[in-house]
């Protein structure tokens, strides 16, 4: 069975390494096998979760980088992201997830990040 | 009988030359006014979501490639019989027209680009580090030197973005030369940091791989690796509206109704 | 992504499965819709919803482990 199309590359290992890794991201489908679906819930929901965390990290970020929080506010924000940080560590091993599983590839929403 | 779909063609007329899908049956054509929707009768006994169902599924659509202009259709898109795919055509006519169009003539091509993202992160770090010797962020309680490091980290991202957007832009002007549409997908993973199609007019294939080569041959030494493919039928490149803008609340709870019942798109054929 | 089975991580492969699983002409010929990836995720929250209740509704109460069900 021979196509047209030819896939030319030197490196094709590598390649497959980083497209596998981009369809880690959220699944099409949801498998609702019992023995899974707790874990296919969670992973849906720390996606999300950990879409918003990123978001307000970065939020913070550009204020620091503005130089508009005052010293306290610093204080705050870091005491606050580090705890929401700390939490969803908890919860990742909790559910057996690692970072690469929560990879929301928001496509044209990407630019958000 | 079902209907494996494999392409809409701009043509209302027979195939002559065999062409075989899968389940090793030919296909046909079923015409609507000027177009037709390329089909063979399927059985579905054998499991056919496999590797070969794939390849044989595109076979097909490069075979037809060569004498239509096609819009390639979904792997394993089956019609109950003739009356679906005719309602279908009926509904999509004026969109697979204007694609049909549109599309005749061209044909798609993948450019893949892998940069040496450690490398190009360990020189902003050190830039970073060069440029901040002498501004200090506070960092007298844990809180606040755990703002320190995100800041850090975020500064670097956003250098690592610009750079990113750099490369691209010189890339995609060389490709653009000859490509008549285009999408790109920046940093889909760190390493990954251009996943492009470019629609390419049959006359211009030649040109479009030299501007490739182009860029390939001075980025190679610098660490960066490229992957070339085509040319494919123009799957990145049907527009058809989307479905989930016309439906109202009660269409959207019968669909979902009825996906729950269809137990293929969950995997519930335990439960 | 829609069950197929493959054994290589061949690199040709990988590239016409992106095309042929995720693109092209998408059409309600077994209910899934064609939609940019935000509206994808939207749908498979709702699908996702929508089958657990099937699951509760089947089971007779939220989340008990079949195992417990047996007994």
């Amino acid at each position: 069975m021979t196509l047209n199309s030819v896939v030319e590359t030197d490196f094709p290992e590598e390649f497959v390494e980083e497209m596998e890794k981009s369809n880690d991201a959220l699944p099409r489908k949801i498998d609702a096998n019992p023995k899974n679906v707790e874990k296919g819930l969670a992973k849906l929901v720390l996606t999300l979760i950990e879409l918003i965390r990123k978001l307000l990290e970065k939020q913070a970020m550009r204020r620091v980088e503005a130089g508009s929080l005052s010293d306290e506010q610093i204080e705050n924000v870091g005491e606050t992201l580090m705890k929401l940080e700390n939490k969803m560590e908890e919860l990742k091993g909790i559910f057996g997830l690692k970072d690469e599983e929560l990879n929301l590839n928001l496509g044209p929403l990407g630019d958000l990040m | 009988m079902k209907l494996y779909t494999y392409s809409i063609i701009d043509s209302s007329k027979q195939i002559t030359e065999p062409i075989y899908g899968l389940e090793g049956a030919c296909v046909y054509n079923i015409p609507y006014c000027d177009i037709g929707a390329v089909v063979s009768e399927f059985t579905e006994s054998v499991q056919s979501k496999t590797e070969d169902g794939v390849l044989a599924h595109e076979e097909v659509i490069e075979r037809l490639m060569e004498s239509f202009a096609v819009l390639p259709v979904r792997f394993h898109t089956v019609f109950d019989g003739r009356d679906g795919i005719l309602s279908m055509m009926r509904s999509y006519y004026k969109d697979f027209r204007n694609n049909l169009d549109r599309l005749r003539n061209k044909v798609e091509f993948g450019i893949k680009v892998i940069w040496p993202s450690d490398k190009i992160k360990e020189h902003l770090i050190n830039t970073y580090k060069k440029d901040n010797e002498k501004v200090s962020i506070p960092d007298d309680s844990s809180n606040k030197r755990f703002i320190k490091k995100k800041f850090e980290e975020y500064r670097i991202d956003e250098e690592f973005e610009k750079k990113a957007n750099k490369f691209i832009k010189v890339m995609d002007m060389f490709f653009s030369k000859f490509a008549a549409e285009k999408k790109l997908k920046k940093l889909k993973t760190e390493n990954l940091l251009l996943d492009g199609v470019y629609l390419v007019e049959r006359g211009k294939q030649d040109d479009f791989k030299e501007a490739f080569e182009h860029i390939k041959g001075p980025h190679t030494g610098a660490g960066f690796k490229f992957l070339f493919s085509g040319p494919w039928p123009p799957y990145n490149f049907v527009i058809l509206p989307k479905k989930s803008d016309l439906l109202e609340d009660s269409e959207q709870k019968d669909l979902f109704d009825k996906v729950i019942q269809h137990q293929d798109l969950v995997g519930a054929d335990k439960i | 992504m829609h069950n197929v089975v493959t054994k290589s991580k061949d690199v040709t492969l990988l590239e016409v499965l992106d095309r042929v699983l995720e693109k092209g002409v998408i059409i309600s010929g077994d209910m899934v819709i064609s939609v940019a990836d935000v509206d994808l995720i939207y749908l498979g929250l709702k699908v996702l919803l929508s089958s657990v209740e099937t699951m509760e509704k089947l089971r007779g109460s939220p989340f008990i482990s079949p195992m417990q069900e047996a007994r």
